[in-house]
């Protein structure tokens, strides 16, 4: 019988709430859940056998709801769906081994929330928005060498250098959207990691961590931002665990 | 149309809770005994990475986990 992990948890002196809070839940396959401890870190576990582990949406769902509930009521690192440990002792020992790293990485995300925000725009209509904004200056680039007289080198060429002008111009439009979202958050103490460009419409998927008494104040940032950015679309999603500010590779 | 939108952001709220529970978290080492929907039960080994059902399935296949990474951040855009 393998234990699957779910979380690792600060008690802080207080294993009575977190042992009675998993009386009244269920785990992946409806296994009963229990935490396995050392020292002040506990583990929360299930038993569970290898052919019951099937990963599929409803465990991955129901895995994520046992993070979320003991997230509400504790400070945790969320541990990723299907790692499993042979037994007890072998997670009290991964603890033992690890607890100055835990230690940080809990401290890290103390009475904290992760939030997303995704900003998607009409990339097609951006783009045609840039170039016409560009397209004055680009004339004044795009005069024809002397060296090059056939046209269908310089059209290529030409078209080549516009593109180029293009994409450099949108990156740098995300990257003024990116300031303007940093800028607003700088206030609220915000742990910030953007990544642009994931997609033609995904212009910018952001993660915060954010103190969780600043949820309010964060929805009217990104209320003011979506505001003030008509053409883009602020989508926010969270509080989540802290999926993303977790540092650690377990020994 | 309102509809629309409200159903555009479950079913991005999902995807986001299926992309971390699956790619972020601790990891913990270990012999990791998993079966995949309709697929026979895989051995995965130590240091499983888990990035998704579809990742497995390629695993099992003999793909890599990197261009299958990529292949599920294009699906979700």
């Amino acid at each position: 019988m393998n234990m699957m992990s779910y979380a690792i948890v600060s008690v802080k002196n207080n294993s009575d709430k977190l042992n009675a809070l998993l009386m009244g839940m269920k785990g992946v396959v409806g296994c009963d859940l229990f935490a396995v401890s050392y020292d002040d870190i506990y583990t929360v576990v299930s038993n569970v056998k290898g052919a019951n582990l099937i990963a599929d949406k409803i465990n991955a769902l129901t895995f994520a709801g046992v993070i979320d509930t003991l997230a509400q009521q504790f400070t945790l690192l969320p541990v990723r769906f299907g790692s499993l440990m042979g037994s007890a002792d072998a997670i009290v020992k991964m603890l033992e081994r690890n607890r100055h790293e835990i230690l940080q990485n809990l401290l890290k995300v103390e009475n904290k929330y992760e939030f997303g925000l995704k900003v998607f725009c009409d990339s097609g209509k951006l783009m045609e928005e840039l170039r016409l904004k560009s397209g004055a200056g680009e004339k004044m680039h795009l005069k024809p060498s002397p060296e090059i007289k056939n046209s269908v080198y310089r059209d290529y060429l030409d078209k080549k250098l516009a593109e180029h002008r293009l994409e450099e111009s949108m990156l740098a439009y995300v990257d003024a959207v990116i300031t303007e979202i940093a800028g607003r958050l700088e206030h609220l103490g915000a742990v910030n990691n953007f990544k642009k460009m994931v997609s033609e419409a995904l212009i910018i998927d952001a993660v915060f961590l954010l103190e969780r008494d600043k949820k309010a104040e964060l929805i009217q940032v990104v209320k003011d931002l979506q505001r003030q950015n008509a053409g883009l679309r602020f989508i926010l999603t969270g509080p989540w665990p802290p999926y993303n500010f977790v540092d650690l590779d377990i020994k | 149309m309102y509809d629309n939108e409200i159903d555009r952001s479950k079913e991005i709220t999902i995807l986001e809770l299926l992309d971390r529970v699956l790619n972020k978290g601790v990891i913990i080492t270990g012999d990791v005994v998993i079966s995949v929907a309709d697929v026979d039960l895989v051995y995965l080994g130590l240091k499983l990475m888990l990035s998704s059902v579809e990742t497995m399935e390629q695993l099992k296949s003999g793909q890599s986990i990197a261009g299958k990474n990529k292949q599920v951040n294009q699906a979700m855009q």
